[in-house]
């Protein structure tokens, strides 16, 4: 058969496609050569070791970045030497197979990130970039991915994601346990972000390298190691609070109808919203309509203990065959499920302490007055004072037939953003 | 002087008495025996007892199995023959038997009290029947109105029978045990009694869950309705004494408040472990009732957060205490 002009034509753009990709990948793997060859040295393993044991309990990647041998990292890397130092002690691992002490100097742990220092250490320097890259521009992630040795991922930038509140990297490509606290590198060998985490398929997190800019600026004005390395972190999750309510608060809060009810809507760049409801199950006896939204960028302060957590939820129900009775035993048992959205042990807080009380909720006017039964719990913060995590439900009660519920999760909130936010949720959330 | 020859069961409690006259007595299997018993280890001539001072000389007739004396506490241990006194317990092949003399004292009889005349009462078809049907009907009626998934009964068959069950079971033990120590069963009476007791706990619960509900009082529910529940095993426990036993008034009390204090000792003692636990969930009242059975309205929006500090500053002492 004769191949025509039209599809000639086609065949001939394809291959020079195919070939230009050929080409860029034969660009990026020789970039990715040279990067490493040049940079290696500058590129460490962290290790936390166990004092008892004398053998390594975590590893994780960092970098040099200047010549007084200041090292950054993530903060998830050295959590358990930053708080228990006296179980474990933190070292490098060199590319030359050195090995030395590190000293834990600051941290960020909004940011995830950690500044830690060797004294006895010849290595070279990275540079940080200044600016932020172009979109889809070619950058270059290094670490050790689980204890390999160094390794080169090429990927792409894809700018900052704005669906989170602390601003993350997006970067195509494969992140690996190991590698986090090393290095992005754009082509021309500058950090442009710190590995941070992956949501696996090649969609992996990096630290924006400003947050590195700021945290190196804040270490240097100090001239010295921080001395109670708990209560930094307290300042820190209290100040990003502060600023992170201070925002919420002030933004116009969007709202959407579920059943006869108005809700909150996906408050960006806070939360992400999800929704469902049982209506396509032809067993259901009564109807269920939710919406669910939450944060996903939240503060990790140890295996056992996230923060920072926003989640907020809502339920529409309506008994349809069900009588009053069987829908209340429902929605009582729907009531009493709820938990809080973040995860903390018992050395982290204290347990919960709840009140429950009948509440008028609506607007003045007698008819939109709706009775419903409110239920608060707050849990304090053991080392950061003046942070709590609360949880808010709050269920109508005047109507047998139908009910809304809302549920809210605030993590890592003082009392007065906490009191704020319940304040401005209940005027927003309501049967109307 | 007669001689009152009593054959013993289980516990040594007294299953029937003979009565015989005369200086002296025999017993065996034999009709012509005074006393004849039916046990096969028994010979039939076994022993015989010659009234003499302070008791009844006991004569072995050469039985096959002998005679074991198992308590002879008045006998004086001087004499060279076996004298058996008043009260003394022997063995006959496995037939035990007390000897005592007519005119040994008897307890005292025991007040009958009102109660257990009342009580008494209860053992009627006409008071079982509706007490039982009602007693279901609230059963059923309980998963019924607690089922918001399609109603099958196939799915809620078995708990009934096994609750319904539960209950038959424990009138029967009462029963047995009335049987025994008492010789009438009064099944129906247990049984009338331990389904009034299961329908006043269920209105209790939700009686005092009503209650709770509308003044926000989770506690109430929480310390209040077991110590309710137990009061109410108490009074069952006193009630089916009254019927099976023959306890007095007081016995039966210091019984059924010993029992149920054993009860209460025992569950604090396996929660005592969990006092002081962190839990990483919050436990709050979550109980939600019918608009019909709410009374009274709420606070304002504004009240209920001012109100939350004494909230954030009781949850800073649980964090301190930890």
């Amino acid at each position: 058969m004769a191949i025509d002009k039209t599809t000639g034509r086609a065949i001939t753009f394809l291959l020079g496609l195919l070939l230009c990709w050929h080409s860029s990948g034969f660009s990026q793997n020789e970039n990715a050569r040279t990067l490493f060859a040049e940079n290696k040295t500058a590129i460490l393993q962290i290790r936390v070791i166990d004092v008892t044991s004398g053998s390594k309990s975590v590893i994780g990647s960092g970098f040099v970045i200047n010549a007084e041998g200041l090292i950054a990292t993530n903060y998830h890397v050295i959590q358990i030497a930053a708080s228990k130092p006296e179980q474990y002690r933190i070292e490098y691992l060199s590319a030359a197979d050195q090995t030395g002490e590190l000293q834990l100097v600051d941290v960020d742990v909004v940011n995830d990130l950690a500044l830690v220092r060797a004294t006895d250490l010849e290595a070279e320097t990275l540079p940080l970039a200044l600016a932020e890259p172009p979109i889809g521009v070619p950058v270059f992630a290094l670490g050790n991915p689980l204890d390999l040795g160094l390794t080169v991922v090429p990927g792409t930038y894809n700018g900052i994601n704005l669906s989170s509140y602390h601003p993350r990297v997006h970067f195509t490509g494969s992140l690996n346990s190991g590698m986090s606290g090393g290095p992005t590198l754009s082509e021309s060998g500058q950090v442009i972000g710190i590995n941070v985490s992956t949501a696996g398929n090649q969609v992996s997190f990096l630290v924006p390298v400003t947050a590195l800019h700021k945290l190196i600026a804040e270490y240097q004005g100090r001239a010295g190691s921080v001395g109670d390395m708990t209560q930094r972190i307290g300042q820190q999750l209290l100040a990003d609070q502060e600023q992170k309510f201070a925002h919420m608060l002030a933004l116009d809060w969007p709202t959407m109808p579920l059943g006869q009810a108005q809700v909150i809507d996906e408050l960006k760049p806070f939360v992400k919203c999800w929704g469902g409801s049982n209506s396509s199950s032809e067993k259901a006896q009564f109807l269920s309509a939710d919406r669910t939204c939450r944060s996903e960028d939240n503060i990790y302060l140890s295996s056992e203990f996230n923060s920072g957590t926003i989640e907020y939820q809502f339920f529409w129900l309506e008994a349809d065959k069900l009588n009053a009775l069987q829908f209340y035993a429902y929605y009582q048992r729907l009531f009493a499920d709820f938990v809080p959205g973040n995860t903390a042990d018992e050395e982290d807080v204290g347990d919960f302490k709840c009140d429950d009380q009948f509440v008028i909720a609506g607007n003045n006017s007698a008819a939109e007055k709706r009775k419903t039964k409110a239920i608060f719990c707050a849990r304090a913060y053991k080392d950061y004072p003046q942070l709590y995590d609360v949880l808010f439900l709050q269920g109508t009660v005047d109507n047998s037939r139908a009910a809304f519920l809302s549920h809210f999760t605030l993590a890592g909130v003082s009392r007065e953003n906490a009191k704020a936010f319940a304040r401005k949720f209940m005027g927003v959330a309501k049967w109307q | 002087m007669a001689v009152i020859i009593e054959v013993l069961g289980w516990g040594g409690k007294s299953q029937r008495h003979y009565r015989a006259e005369g200086p002296s007595i025999t017993i065996g299997r034999g009709y012509q025996n005074d006393v004849v018993l039916g046990d096969s280890h028994i010979s039939a001539n076994h022993l015989r007892l010659d009234t003499v001072e302070g008791g009844w000389q006991l004569n072995d007739l050469q039985s096959l199995n002998g005679v074991e004396v198992i308590k002879n506490p008045f006998a004086d241990s001087t004499a060279s023959t076996m004298v058996l006194a008043d009260g003394a317990e022997i063995k006959i092949g496995r037939t035990k038997l007390r000897i005592i003399a007519d005119s040994h004292p008897v307890e005292a009889a025991k007040e009958l009290h009102r109660l257990e005349k009342d009580v008494g009462q209860l053992n009627r078809f006409s008071i079982w029947l509706p007490l039982f049907l009602l007693v279901l009907v609230i059963d059923i009626g309980t998963l019924y109105t607690n089922s918001f998934v399609e109603w099958q009964w196939k799915n809620s068959l078995s708990s009934i029978l096994v609750t319904q069950l539960f209950l038959l079971v424990l009138a029967l033990f009462w029963a047995g045990v009335g049987r025994f120590l008492r010789e009438e069963g009064n099944f129906l009476g247990h049984y009338n009694l331990i389904l009034l007791a299961t329908l006043v706990y269920s209105l209790s619960g939700w009686f005092v869950g009503v209650i709770g509900y509308n003044l926000s009082a989770g506690f109430l529910i929480e310390t209040v309705l077991p110590l309710f529940t137990l009061l109410l095993v108490a009074l069952l426990l006193s009630a089916n004494f009254a019927l099976a036993t023959t306890m007095i008034a007081r016995q039966r009390w210091i019984t059924s408040v010993g029992f149920v204090g054993l009860i209460l000792v025992v569950s604090i003692a396996s929660q005592m472990q969990q006092w002081g636990e962190f839990s990483p969930y919050p436990e709050y009242f979550s109980a939600l009732e019918l608009p019909a059975l709410q009374i009274g309205g709420g606070e304002s929006v504004d009240t209920f957060i001012e109100n939350l500090d004494d909230l954030f500053a009781d949850a800073d002492r649980l964090a301190e205490s930890q």
